[in-house]
């Protein structure tokens, strides 16, 4: 144990001393905000990417009325030309397409659009809803609804707010603020597994190069060597991790002042990304309530889903170390890694694609439950679910798979590190690399 | 006998790496592990270091079964070696004493002493990737030796050293022998083995073929042979003994004279002697370690050679 500990304390000194390490930590959580506020930026602001494109409509029979509503990079121009001209115009460049409606049709169903290049799915889909709102609206009004009621009938909107059964009462959820917690801790174990994971094979990688295992290894076991190595570099992660979290403290009181200063500068911004998206209204109101969305915060067992999140923060990462410290051991440099990488990291990205995806969207589905089982996806599948309730058998029963698991992963990983560290030369096949695993010492 | 090894066998997937290996290591000397590259050296190093097991056999430790206590006590110098690049020199220096199992506080005043010794203050504080190759071997043996071992196992401990820095190496061997160490030097070069060694064992495709002194050796493998450089009458191969010319630079001639029959070396010289000649000087020649080691390795190897042949 002391020489497990004194390996660690290498491991951690070294790395913590480094300048890119103090680089890193303040850094890269500025970098990660300015990706998503970029990301947020554009998202809103979809006129900075994209130029007007204006569509011609001819509609002799005047079916649409003139009435299409353009929008920032949408513009709809009614004007009557022939088909000759359309085309001449279109390949001109004076309009993007041309949209001929015919004259003696009754009711529209499938119109064609005239154009040089494929139109994307989203320029489409917002002139189809233009067009069906025109039809409907003039179907309405001309079974006797006046234009007032029409209004107030297309602003009716329905809100679902949760009240979740607990053993303490009913709570009020918020899936919005549920899906982000969940995200957030999924995102932080799945970054540190891979920054770290990696870290380990790289320091295994160096030290069999260096040649100096063999001279370590006269003084201490095999395993107290890998164990050290994964535990100090842990250490290390924890120490950013927490690095992290002060940072966030201290500065989301400035930040988050600077944010709603840039917000009020700018209310045209929120009124547009109101209006553009109909559809979205749970995104109105993280918008437009910032309080509502701290207030919801409070909603959450934090002491569960932190004391979670740092089980499977460690758990996960210890799972995931050990096979990259095995695989490190078996190679000599790191090209030769990617061939054993690939089956480690599959599962992990995997876990993250669908964590994003069925997982967020049905979190108690059998799928969830048993990726959240499984030791390779559930450190991410689980901070998922966490949020959204978890059944306290299920927490307990993903703990204990957990546990087993690295375990194992730990076990095999010595098995193949204590003879591939002073394996050289030829990278092994994984048909060595399992016979290496019953070996004796 | 700081080591004694009993029945010794390694066996890797596809080959015997150490035979049935029994020797013993006498308190103090400096002893020599000789043999051709891959005749199982280093894999009988990696035993006697803890780092791999045997399957069969046991070694001893000052009497006592080898077991992991041991490691504080052996100094380990492997052929493959390196450093942590990065890391300072002085850093470098207290982890490897740490991880032997010395005292902080203890290990600070071992690596003062060395550092003394070699006057290199001025390094402790630079990373290792910042000195010259030299430099670095002088960390490396300091790295190997800071702990006080009692038994000093050094595998091939000259290749890649300088001339310079081999000759630190070796006075610096010396003068630990002299304050109670024991030494085990392993190697396929043989003119360290005669500056050194007193003790040596031979080993040649997993097996032991010669133990013992280095002077008893030399006598069990001398063939008798006296070497005389005088000037005066040509001496001629007689009854008593046959002559063969080894060189001549005018009047001063060298030959190598072989006893035919079991006569004392006083015969033998005053034989020479009523031939007429005019002796500089008269020795016996005893074989060097090189030569005793070509023969006996060669012939095992011609032996292996046919009775794989034969087994084909």
């Amino acid at each position: 144990m002391k020489k497990i500990w004194l390996v660690s304390k290498r491991e951690f000194l070294t790395r913590v001393k480094k300048k890119s390490f103090l680089v890193m930590t303040l850094l890269s959580p500025l970098l990660i905000v300015l990706f998503y506020g970029i990301i947020f930026y554009f998202s809103i602001n979809k006129d900075v990417t994209d130029s007007v494109k204006t569509i011609c409509v001819v509609d002799a029979g005047n079916h649409f009325n003139k009435q299409l509503k353009n929008s920032k990079t949408i513009h709809f121009d009614f004007r009557e030309i022939t088909h000759k001209e359309a085309i001449d115009r279109i390949e001109a460049g004076l309009y993007y397409a041309v949209i001929e409606v015919p004259e003696e049709l009754k009711e529209i169903k499938t119109l064609e659009i005239l154009c040089i290049e494929q139109p994307s799915l989203g320029t489409l889909d917002y002139i189809e809803t233009q067009m069906q709102s025109v039809i409907r609206n003039s179907k309405l009004a001309s079974n006797g609804i006046n234009q007032d009621l029409l209004n107030e009938i297309n602003q009716t909107t329905v809100q679902l707010k949760t009240l979740k059964i607990t053993d303490t009462g009913v709570e009020k959820g918020n899936s919005g603020v549920t899906t982000f917690i969940g995200f957030i801790g999924a995102f932080l174990i799945y970054l540190f597994i891979f920054l770290y994971g990696v870290q380990v094979m790289r320091g295994v990688i160096e030290e069999k190069t260096n040649r100096i295992v063999e001279l370590i290894i006269s003084s201490v076991r095999p395993f107290q060597l890998m164990m050290g190595k994964i535990m100090g570099i842990a250490m290390v992660g924890l120490t950013q991790f927490v690095i992290w979290v002060v940072l966030v403290v201290v500065l989301s009181a400035p930040v988050s002042q600077l944010v709603m200063n840039l917000l009020d500068v700018n209310p045209e911004i929120i009124a547009q990304a109101q209006t553009q998206s109909q559809i979205s209204s749970a995104g109105q109101e993280s918008i437009g309530g910032l309080g509502g969305f701290i207030a919801d915060l409070g909603q959450f067992n934090f002491l569960l889903i932190g004391g979670m999140f740092l089980f499977f923060f460690i758990s996960g990462y210890l799972f995931y170390g050990s096979l990259f410290a095995a695989i490190g051991s078996a190679v000599d440099n790191e090209t030769d890694t990617q061939q054993f990488m690939f089956p480690i990291t599959m599962p992990l990205i995997f876990a993250f694609v669908l964590a994003q995806s069925s997982v967020v969207n049905s979190p108690n589905s059998s799928l969830s439950v048993w990726l959240s089982m499984i030791p390779f996806t559930s450190p991410v599948v689980m901070m998922v679910r966490l949020p959204f309730g978890v059944p306290q058998w299920q927490i307990l029963a993903s703990m204990a798979s957990m546990i087993v698991g690295f375990i194992f992963t730990v076990w095999l990983a010595s098995r193949i590190y204590r003879i591939g560290i002073l394996t050289f030369g030829k990278k092994p096949t994984y048909r060595e690399i399992w016979r290496w695993l019953f070996m004796s010492n | 006998m700081i080591i004694q090894v009993n029945n010794l066998t390694k066996r890797y997937k596809n080959h015997l790496a150490v035979d049935n290996l029994s020797l013993a290591i006498p308190e103090g000397s400096i002893f020599g592990l000789l043999g051709p590259n891959g005749a199982g050296k280093t894999s009988f190093i990696r035993i006697l270091t803890q780092i791999t097991q045997a399957d069969e056999g046991e070694i001893f430790f000052g009497g006592e079964k080898l077991n992991s206590s041991h490691v504080l006590q052996i100094g380990y110098l492997p052929e493959e070696r390196g450093l942590y690049k990065k890391m300072k020199v002085g850093e470098q220096l207290l982890y490897f004493a740490e991880l032997k199992g010395m005292k902080g506080s203890e290990a600070k005043s071992r690596l003062k002493y060395w550092i003394d010794k070699f006057e290199v203050h001025t390094w402790l504080n630079k990373k290792v990737e910042e000195l010259s190759k030299g430099m670095q071997q002088k960390v490396q043996f300091i790295a190997t030796v800071i702990h006080q071992p009692k038994l000093l196992i050094l595998d091939e401990p000259f290749s890649g050293f300088d001339p310079i820095n081999a000759q630190v190496l070796t006075d610096e061997i010396l003068n630990l022998r002299k304050e109670g160490a024991t030494i085990i030097f392993s190697t396929h070069r043989m003119d360290s083995v005669e500056l050194l060694c007193d003790h040596i064992a031979l080993i040649n495709r997993s097996k032991k073929v010669l133990d013992g002194p280095v002077h008893q050796i030399k006598q069990e493998h001398k063939s008798n042979l006296f070497e005389l450089v005088y000037t005066g009458n040509t001496i001629s191969s007689n009854p008593v003994f046959d002559a063969q010319e080894i060189w001549n630079e005018g009047e001063k001639r060298c030959v190598g004279i072989v006893p035919n029959q079991n006569i004392s070396n006083r015969e033998l010289l005053l034989n020479l002697m009523n031939q007429g000649i005019e002796p500089i000087s008269f020795r016996e020649k005893l074989p060097t370690m090189e030569e005793i080691f070509i023969k006996t390795v060669g012939i095992s190897n011609l032996e292996n050679h046919e009775e794989n042949l034969a087994g084909k």
